[in-house]
């Protein structure tokens, strides 16, 4: 996990904290049931305050990304993979229609991998 | 939690005043003390190190007086000045076995892996060291005594910023066992930026501002106009003009969007040179 923080980014630090675990979370490289780690180390790795990261895990639970358990640790929830599985969803039901949309003027599976592939750019999938 | 409560502490002398001033130090976080040279700070802290007595109040540690507990108390607090405490012409490893005999929890070995992580060589003595060196050999030496509280006056005073980032990391590390604290002035208000939990400003030896830093990043906003407007000239805690225009430092009620958050050392300049009161945070 990447969280990289910016003071000028005018927006405070324990809010970038989150939203890059949220982030992290969603796009699927922070599984169910993995720990955050601890606040006070996530404070001395990032060099901030402790009570910025406690808000920010704070924020996380109350949202419902995390879940802390007493004496244990944060961890993460369910929440992220059913974003996750939402997104993929619709990302396959906009598949099935352009599939569609492309065999209506005659455009088959084949020609239609070749322009997918063709869109080129990122192609490094995470996961 | 507070680690220490101190309760209208009254100093005088023949030019300084601190009248009945009341602090909690929490438990667990960094509080980052600023204020103007002359302010109070190094008042506060010989009172809070014992090396000086107040007329009135009092401070708990950890909820303890000191009367009934000084032993006790003593060895849970370390103390790193701004200037050595020890004669500079000892050697590294002299001082190791004096700090030794004084501290009966010393920890030796900690000394020595600290000391081959800021390459302070045993044989080596503090008065051939850099200044940077010397401080990190004084902190080094306090650590050694593994306190609970760690109290530092001006830590990083002349020390160049990879040093300075040494030792914040050096006191972060600390921080990994919640039941420590570090109190600590500085006027090198990056580092508070950077890993403070709580700011304090002391000016003409009163507190005029103790928030903590979430509370900062969300309640107080610096604006920038072109001129001051009534609406903010009467909200304002502190004004600064240029010939081009003015900021002032407000409470964030969400009517201005461009505002920004500001930083430890706007606090300080608004709060102490600004034409607004000083505030108080609780």
């Amino acid at each position: 996990m990447h969280i990289i923080l910016s003071p000028l980014s005018g927006a405070p630090i324990y809010e970038q904290i989150e939203r890059q675990i949220v982030s992290a979370i969603t796009c699927g490289e922070l599984l169910q049931g993995s720990a955050l780690p601890s606040i006070r180390l996530m404070a001395k790795e990032l060099g901030v305050g402790i009570i910025t990261v406690k808000r920010a895990y704070d924020d996380l639970c109350a949202d419902g990304w995390c879940y802390s358990l007493q004496g244990k640790g944060v961890f993460v929830s369910g929440a992220g993979a059913d974003v996750r599985q939402k997104f993929l969803r619709e990302i396959k039901e906009r598949v099935e229609e352009l599939v569609r949309y492309a065999a209506s003027g005659g455009v088959g599976r084949g020609k239609l991998l070749k322009m997918i592939g063709d869109e080129g750019g990122d192609s490094d999938e995470r996961r | 939690m507070n680690a220490v409560e101190i309760r209208d502490l009254t100093i005088k002398n023949k030019d300084f005043k601190m009248d009945s001033l009341s602090l909690d130090i929490k438990k667990g976080c960094i509080t980052g003390l600023v204020g103007k040279n002359g302010a109070g700070k190094t008042t506060l802290i010989r009172a809070l190190t014992r090396q000086l007595r107040p007329q009135s109040g009092s401070i708990l540690y950890d909820g303890k007086k000191f009367a009934d507990h000084e032993v006790e108390i003593l060895s849970e607090i370390a103390c790193v000045f701004d200037g050595p405490h020890f004669p500079l012409g000892m050697k590294i490893k002299s001082l190791k076995s004096a700090f030794a005999a004084l501290y009966p929890a010393f920890n030796g070995e900690m000394f020595e892996a600290l000391c081959r992580k800021f390459s302070l060589p045993p044989n080596k003595r503090a008065a051939s060291l850099s200044l940077g060196m010397q401080r990190k050999l004084c902190i080094v030496l306090a650590l050694a005594q593994s306190p609970e509280i760690l109290i530092l006056d001006e830590p990083t005073a002349g020390v160049d910023p990879s040093d300075r980032a040494e030792i914040m990391s050096l006191l972060q590390d600390f921080m990994l066992d919640e039941g420590h604290t570090v109190f600590f002035s500085t006027h090198v208000t990056e580092d508070l930026d950077k890993i403070a939990d709580y700011i304090v400003i002391m000016d003409g030896g009163r507190i005029i501002f103790n928030e903590d830093k979430v509370a900062i990043s969300s309640s107080y906003r610096i604006v920038d106009l072109p001129e001051l407007t009534d609406g903010v000239k009467r909200s304002a805690l502190g004004v600064r003009r240029t010939a081009y225009g003015c900021s002032a430092l407000v409470k964030n009620d969400g009517a201005y969007p461009d505002a920004r958050i500001p930083t430890t050392e706007e606090l300080f300049l608004y709060l102490t040179d600004g034409d607004g009161e000083g505030i108080c945070g609780h």
